[in-house]
């Protein structure tokens, strides 16, 4: 504070009043020494040094000044510095995000200093809506993602970013897929029907519930994550899942520099994550066992050789195909390169940044790679006007396998075919159908799927954002900045003649699916800030207006009947279909912000945002968020003690209403059209013949709902910051207790209505935890060590939800399904719930009446009670909770001389997984291929096998959901270690480091499937709440990466 | 300094234009371009026919499924059962097993449509009257609309007996929580107004280009069909007597009657009409249903095609024929025989022409045709008396088309049992079984009749089971279920709604 009151300049009339006066210090420094540069006399002497960071490298950009006088300088690009001196005299080292040192100098000996950390590194000013803030002031809940801690995570998508870094925000990477995002939850799901994914805001621009896959990660200088209502309801109606801010990386003010970084990897599923699956003479066993016990059970007799098919009378002649290890990609290689220019001026900063990605999939021919720019420009005009312009843009090209999950695609698929058979012909070429015989189900070739029928997409986009920023009256700023979204998608899929079905060999139609989809996203945004200092007292003030559109368009065709596999065009196809399609939403919202400092002892915050949005019905479009929040710094108090161990003490509490709209566009309002509203398919639609020719029908397609408003949530925030020891130790912990009423649901309704379902405003849930997280920093000698940890748990829910019943169930004929019941946590895995299975006769016939058991079926409970087992959710049961209670991350560094050491953990606990791919890899009836444990089948009662998996003679009550696939998810993953070494500098380079890493390295379960953060309930519909399914998915490599940064 | 201060006024000027001008109130509202709002629809005669078009499209996709309910349930039929296919398939096959329970999705489908249509249709009887089109127009379309929902809610009393009556579209659909089930006699009440407005409003015919629209006959033989289930066996006769006078008559060959090339002749009094052979998404695919699972190519002329095994004629039909009916070899075809087992596997033949693009045939489906009418005329007779000349006349019309020889001297039991048997041979396989078995016999008379095939189907199936057990709850009937049950859903998003017995 002192150095900026201290520094009265005239011309920057407006940095005298901005907080954030660490930042702008060197250069209210560096242009004090422009200006007096020419007045040093001669018989100054020369100190000079350098000053270095923890690991050697030089810092520029390091504040230099005299103590007591207003003499400063800078360091350079190396860290070294020269400033003059007329006797010994204290200097003062400060840098944003490192410790202040005092350092007695003479005239004439070098001084060479390194700094520390802070505590609190590179969050001590915290990105916040619409602005920073310092974090000692912020009395809402955010958090920052510690940028350096996870600089060498493989950057494929930004969203991995934050994976164990941040309490309260449950990362789940779901699939292997190349590009694709994590799954992101801030402080559990807290709307049943309107999504729960936080919004992405990148520089300012509210970019939606998805980051996508073109923000290049190199470019990503920080993230906060807004969590409580303070935080986010600036952004309020759309910030009830929480906010997570990106800001892109700038060039600072004597900035200059050139930063290479490189790496390449290479892939693999590891061994321990590849589901084993029986092999050829296993499968052959099997099927013969199957024809055995049919005849022992259904017979009544011991089997002779005669009732075995004679393909399985010898199961050892057979050869062995693992299809899953077939279609993996071993030693799949990665690369990414970035050059990052950065020249930071004093009126004028610009920073170019080129990046490369590529990245071969975990499954054969499949791959993304990603080409982006990006260019932060900004300058000043005059004193008073500062111009920006950003421009990132990227162009993405992705090879995807054709489907990936579900039983019938491309990993399902290889995991229950017959193993039996080759891949190949005799010629060596594949053979396109894996035919099956005695009832085992013929598949396409996975691999010549892969091959041949994969689907591409082109991603082009355009991030722009233009500001204009004015200074005026001294304590006044006015920015206006429109920020624009350009986005093209292509997705082309063709499917060869040579592709087979399911039981269904080739030569088949081949088909062509292409779309192109425009997305057009505009933002303006007037923002007018007033800040001044009274006394002890300090003042900001906010006021603003935005307004925001999206319109999408897309066309499609698709086309088959093809004269042959060489022209995978549209025109090829001699039967065609088209269709276009638009929509598009708007908001407005105007919101303003106060911000009251007293002496850094009691602070004050609070907001208030009115949105309106065009996704509702007329008369409800608006919603209003407030939010306040109090924090107390009693650190600062005159009785708190200042030579305990504390060193930093804030207790703050928020309270505030955020809003969610997040339902999909026209839904308040009623249209017709020809689509069956029961499927919404192309091949049932309402049109007719008449006289033997076409007639267009058009029927209502859903009914309107003009009460349609936002959903709300009202969030309260309690917590404490502290810091100790000297800073090294920092602790933070909040309880959260969110509350969210007038949900916006597709609910259930009695189809006399005409249909089954609308979106209304209905129910509430409740969403609690605590928070905690925990930062240290030291050093032992020459060895440095940090280390920083978050735990956070979630609780919910379901407090009231209206129409027809208290529950709402999402479920498909087969397979898991979810209930959200009034009373319980939120989406909750529900189905039969299995006691075992029936060992005889006579515990089927005491037991209540289950249509088709016979001894070796599963045992269901009866959960009515009413002695039948019913073929329908009446027996159903909640089976377990999907969502996490708890999540950590933790992340462990060392350095010592130049070398680095790193590791990050995550993990999750105390919930379930549906894997709902063992309804069919634990099909017991021979038509697929089984798991391993499927030899542990009960098979008589003298051999009851591990009292598990149920007799190969009925197939009943192994379809359904139920317990038997239910098991526990919680895990420790150990995701990425790192270890680097840094170069000492010289002359050409500032900075060389090499570093090796390994991701996704392992992960301790008891989960059998591969990876317990899955998450693919792929029928689930838009908005459903259907956590928790495992059906197979993409898998997860771990990948190798050595790596290069030069920094010259 | 001067100009700094003007800068700033003119600043805020800015500023407040930027402010104010954003927040026109017609910025936040946005309609989906590529619909039309239901609120500015039906409005003139083409959107009101199109109105009625979409309810003729909702009466095709119900037209789809409905053999599940009322064919394969009965004992006209049996399936080819696929062993690998214990997914999916046992939903469809607990119709035939007759083990359907509320959950069934292909039951809450049929339900769900047949809502649906309901809704559109008071949705458009509400709205039509305020079109701009002639008087005469409006008429035309209300007799249509009337007509279908008579059809619709026949349908609903048949399948589940007392049903919810809904008249006029809700407009705050949360008040559908608030509908019961009324006695089936509320139901019936409403079908023979409307039948009875229908009959009022509609034509005998209608030009060329609207051939397949419901006409005067449609809804008389409806109405007839209605009145012989509630066994008003006057009405019943006054109205289908009034079909024999406008112009219909029985085609010479039987298998004419499903030609896709003969559509909409002289017999056919109602079809749900389909198109195929081209990329209007209005055809039909019955035949991929019907035909043996391994018989592709053989039957639907498509290599690739998976047929669905269902609906398979039973040896019960077969060996019911008469020797010499005309009508069986176009009714079943019998020349396919399995590459698995070397049996014959018999299938549904009516449905089964050539088309010229893989699963979208041509295929009409008949709902109502004259000689169903011929046939329900000398019911109504003989129920009333007996057999009369006129009954035999008209029994014995069908017959001679099928080159059979005519029938005489019955008494009215043999005569009603003979018609029930005609009746099963003329109109196999046309969704007709399941209410003539209904409306014939008690329903512990059609549970014996049913328990009586199963036995002979888990004795002997019609197609090998290839070593798939039964379950024991196969092939039992109860008397209850001559009613289905109340699609759960229903029964979950309304709690007070009351189940039908036995479920």
């Amino acid at each position: 504070m002192k150095t900026h009151t201290s520094v009265k300049l005239p011309i920057y009339p407006r940095l005298a009043c901005l907080w954030n006066h660490k930042k702008l210090t060197p250069l209210l420094v560096f242009s004090f020494v422009l200006f007096y540069a020419n007045v040093a006399t001669a018989q100054t002497q020369t100190v000079t040094g350098t000053v270095k960071d923890e690991n050697g490298s030089g810092l520029a950009g390091v504040s230099i000044v005299e103590k007591g006088s207003a003499r400063g300088v800078t360091t350079d690009g190396q860290g070294k510095f020269s400033i003059g001196l007329q006797k010994p005299s204290t200097l003062v080292f400060s840098y944003t995000g490192y410790d202040s040192q005092e350092i007695l100098a003479s005239p004439g000996s070098p001084v060479d200093i390194s700094l520390k950390r802070e505590a609190n590194a590179l969050t001590d000013v915290v990105v916040v809506g619409y602005g920073t803030q310092r974090r000692k002031d912020v009395t809402g809940a955010v958090s920052t993602v510690d940028i350096a801690n996870v600089k060498d995570i493989p950057p494929t998508n930004p969203s991995k970013l934050l994976a164990g870094q941040v309490s309260g925000v449950l990362v789940k990477q779901p699939t292997g897929e190349p590009g694709r995002g994590m799954e992101i939850n801030i402080r559990g799901i807290s709307s049943l029907g309107a999504g729960s994914s936080p919004l992405w805001v990148i520089d300012g621009f509210p970019f939606g519930d998805d980051i996508g896959r073109n923000i290049n990660p190199n470019d990503i200088e920080s993230i906060s994550v807004l969590k409580d209502a303070v935080s986010s309801a600036i952004y309020g109606a759309r910030g009830s899942n929480g906010v997570i801010l990106v800001t892109t990386k700038h060039a600072k003010t004597n900035q200059h520099y050139t930063s290479f970084n490189a790496f390449y990897g290479i892939a693999n599923v590891p061994n321990d994550r590849r589901v084993k699956m029986m092999n050829g003479p296993e499968f052959a066993q099997y099927k013969k066992e199957v024809y055995e016990e049919k005849v022992r059970y259904y017979d009544n007799r011991e089997p002779t050789i005669d009732d075995v098919p004679e393909e399985y009378r010898d199961p050892s002649q057979y050869p062995t195909t693992n299809w899953y290890d077939l279609i993996l990609h071993n030693n799949a290689p990665s690369q990414n390169y970035n050059l990052t220019y950065g020249n930071g001026g004093e009126r004028f900063h610009s920073l170019l940044s080129i990046g490369y990605n590529k990245e071969d999939g975990a499954l054969k021919y499949t791959g993304y790679d990603r080409f982006s720019v990006l260019a932060n420009l900004d300058g000043k005009v005059n004193d008073f006007i500062t111009i920006g312009l950003k421009l990132n843009g990227s162009y993405a090209r992705n090879q995807k396998a054709p489907s990936t999950e579900g039983r019938d695609n491309t990993v399902g698929s290889a995991l229950i075919m017959d193993p039996r058979k080759s891949a190949y012909n005799d010629d060596g070429s594949l053979n396109p159908y894996i035919a099956g015989n005695d009832i085992v189900f013929g598949w396409p070739n996975p691999l010549l799927l892969l091959r041949d029928a994969h689907r591409n997409d082109e991603t082009a986009d355009l991030l722009s954002n233009v500001f204009v920023e004015v200074n005026f009256l001294k304590h006044f700023k006015f920015k206006s900045s429109i920020n624009t979204r350009l986005s093209y998608l292509t997705d082309k899929w063709f499917k060869p003649s040579t592709i087979a079905g399911v039981n269904a060999p080739p030569p088949r139609d081949a088909t062509l699916e292409q779309s192109t989809s425009y997305v057009t996203n505009y933002s303006a945004d007037q923002l007018l800030t007033y800040t001044n200092q009274f006394g002890a007292s300090r003042l900001e003030v906010l006021a603003g207006y935005t307004a925001q559109q999206e319109t999408f368009k897309q066309t499609k065709g698709t086309a088959t009947k093809f004269p042959n596999d060489l022209t995978p065009y549209l025109d090829a196809g001699s039967t065609k279909s088209s269709s276009s399609d638009e929509n598009g939403w708007t908001t407005a919202a105007f919101f303003g912000r106060v911000n009251y400092n007293f002496d850094d002892r009691y602070l004050l915050t609070a907001s208030f945002r009115r949105e309106g949005s065009s996704r509702f019905g007329e008369g409800n479009k608006y919603g209003d968020f407030p939010a306040v929040s109090a924090g107390w710094r009693i650190y600062n108090e005159a009785f708190f003690p200042k030579n305990g161990f504390l060193s930093d003490l804030k207790f703050r509490g928020s309270y505030g209403i955020t809003g969610n709209n997040n339902i999909g566009n026209y839904t308040q309002l009623s249209f017709v059209d020809p689509y069956d509203p029961m499927t919404q398919s192309a091949t049932n639609l309402d049109n007719y013949i008449l006289g033997g020719q076409f007639v267009s029908g058009l029927v209502v397609q859903n009914p309107a709902n003009v009460n349609l408003k936002w959903e709300k949530s009202k969030t309260l925030d309690v917590g404490f910051d502290l810091n100790a020891f000297d800073n090294k130790v920092s602790f933070s912990a909040d309880y959260y207790n969110k509350k969210t009423n007038d949900m916006l649901l597709p609910v259930q309704i009695p189809v006399i209505s005409g249909f089954t379902n609308y979106t209304t405003n209905v129910g509430s849930v409740r969403n609690s935890g605590y928070e905690f997280s925990l930062g240290y920093n030291n050093k032992f000698g020459e060895v440095g060590f940090h280390a920083s940890a978050n735990f956070s748990t979630n609780k919910s829910k379901v407090l009231e939800i209206k129409g027809g019943e208290d529950r709402i169930i999402y479920s498909n004929f087969y397979g898991p399904q979810n209930i959200s019941q009034v009373g319980s946590p939120i989406a909750m895995l529900y189905g039969f719930k299995s006691l075992g299975i029936f060992q005889n006769q006579e515990e089927i016939d005491k037991s209540p009446t289950q249509n088709g058991a016979i001894p070796g079926t599963f045992k269901m409970f009866d959960g009515d009670g009413d002695g039948i087992i019913s073929y329908d959710n009446k027996d159903m049961v909640q089976l377990g909770n999907p969502t996490p209670a708890y999540t950590y991350g933790i992340n462990v560094g060392a350095d010592f001389k130049g070398f680095d050491l790193s590791v990050l953990c995550t993990g999750a606990g105390d919930y379930k997984i549906y894997r709902a791919i063992e309804e069919s890899t634990m099909n017991m009836d021979g038509v697929f291929n089984i798991l391993q444990e499927g030899k542990d089948r009960w098979r008589s009662p003298s051999q009851p096998g591990k009292g598990k998996w149920p007799t190969s003679n009925n197939w009943q009550w192994e379809r359904e959901s139920s317990s038997v696939y239910v098991y526990d998810g919680t895990h420790f993953w150990i995701r990425n270690i790192t270890l680097g070494y840094s170069f000492p500098e010289n002359k050409v380079l500032k900075g060389l480091r090499v570093y090796g890493t390994v991701d996704n390295f392992y992960v301790f379960k008891s989960y059998p499937g591969a990876n317990p953060e899955v998450n693919n309930s792929s029928a689930a519909a838009d908005g459903d709440q259907r956590p928790g399914s495992d059906d197979e998915f993409y898998p997860l490599p771990r990948k190798f990466i050595l790596g290069l940064n030069v920094t010259f | 300094m001067q100009t700094m201060k003007i800068n700033h006024k003119l600043l805020i000027a800015g500023i407040a234009t930027i402010l104010l001008s954003a927040c026109r109130k017609e910025y936040l509202e946005k309609s989906d371009p590529t619909k039309i709002g239901t609120e500015t629809f039906y409005k003139n005669k083409t959107e009101a026919d199109q109105a009625v078009n979409g309810v003729y499209g909702i009466l095709q996709n119900i037209g789809q499924g409905q053999w599940l309910l009322t064919e394969q349930i009965t004992d006209n039929t049996a399936v080819d059962l696929d062993p690998g296919n214990r997914g999916n398939a046992p939903s469809l096959e607990t119709f035939e097993f007759m083990t359907v329970t509320s959950g069934n999705g292909s039951l809450a489908d049929m339900y769900n449509r047949t809502y649906n249509g309901i809704y559109n249709i008071n949705v458009a009887l509400t709205k039509i009257p305020e079109a701009e089109m002639t008087e005469e127009e409006k008429a035309v379309d209300i007799g249509q609309l009337k007509f279908l929902r008579g059809y619709f809610y026949f349908l609903l009393a048949q399948y589940y007996g007392d049903v919810i009556v809904i008249t006029e579209p809700l407009v705050d659909p949360a008040d559908a929580y608030n509908f019961q089930r009324t006695p089936v006699d509320t139901a019936y009440a409403l079908i023979v107004q409307d039948l009875t407005d229908a009959v009022a409003n509609l034509p005998e015919s209608y030009p060329p280009a609207e051939v397949g629209r419901a006409t005067k006959g449609a809804a008389l033989t409806l109405l007839g069909k209605v009145y012989l289930t509630r066994k008003q066996y006057p009405e019943a006769q006054e109205a289908l007597s009034q079909v024999t006078g406008l112009g219909y008559s029985l085609v010479p060959n039987y298998a004419d009657v499903f030609d896709p090339t003969k559509k909409n002749g002289t017999e056919s009094i109602f079809d749900i009409q389909y198109q195929g052979d081209n990329d209007q998404g209005e055809w039909s695919n019955f035949i991929y249903s019907f035909a043996p699972r391994l018989s592709g190519e053989a039957v639907t002329g498509w290599a690739q095609a998976i047929p669905g095994g269902w609906n398979t004629p039973s040896n019960d039909i077969i060996n019911a024929y008469e020797p010499g009916d005309l009508r069986k070899d176009v009714s079943i075809g019998l020349d396919f025989a399995s590459p698995a087992t070397g049996d014959t596997i018999p299938y549904v033949k009516k449905y089964a022409h050539a088309h010229t693009i893989y699963n979208r045939t041509n295929d009409n489906w008949p709902v109502l045709r004259y000689s169903d009418a011929l046939l329900m005329l000398a019911e109504t007779i003989n129920e009333q008396g007996g057999p009369t000349g006129e009954a035999y006349t008209y029994i014995n019309d069908v017959r001679a088309r099928a080159g059979l020889p005519a029938l005489s001297g019955l008494s009215q039991s043999s005569f009603r049992d003979t018609l029930e048997h005609e009746r099963r041979i003329e109109l196999a396989f046309e969704n007709q079984r399941w209410f003539d078995l209904k409306r014939m016999h008690t329903p512990a008379e059609v549970a014996a009749i049913l328990n009586k095939f199963g036995a002979k189907e888990k004795a002997k199936p019609t197609v090998d089971r290839q070593g798939v057990a039964f379950s024991a709850q196969d092939y039992i009937f109860t008397e209850n279920e001559v009613l289905y049950p109340i699609p759960n859903r229903e029964i979950i998003t309304n709690s007070s709604l009351t189940q039908n017995p036995g479920y």
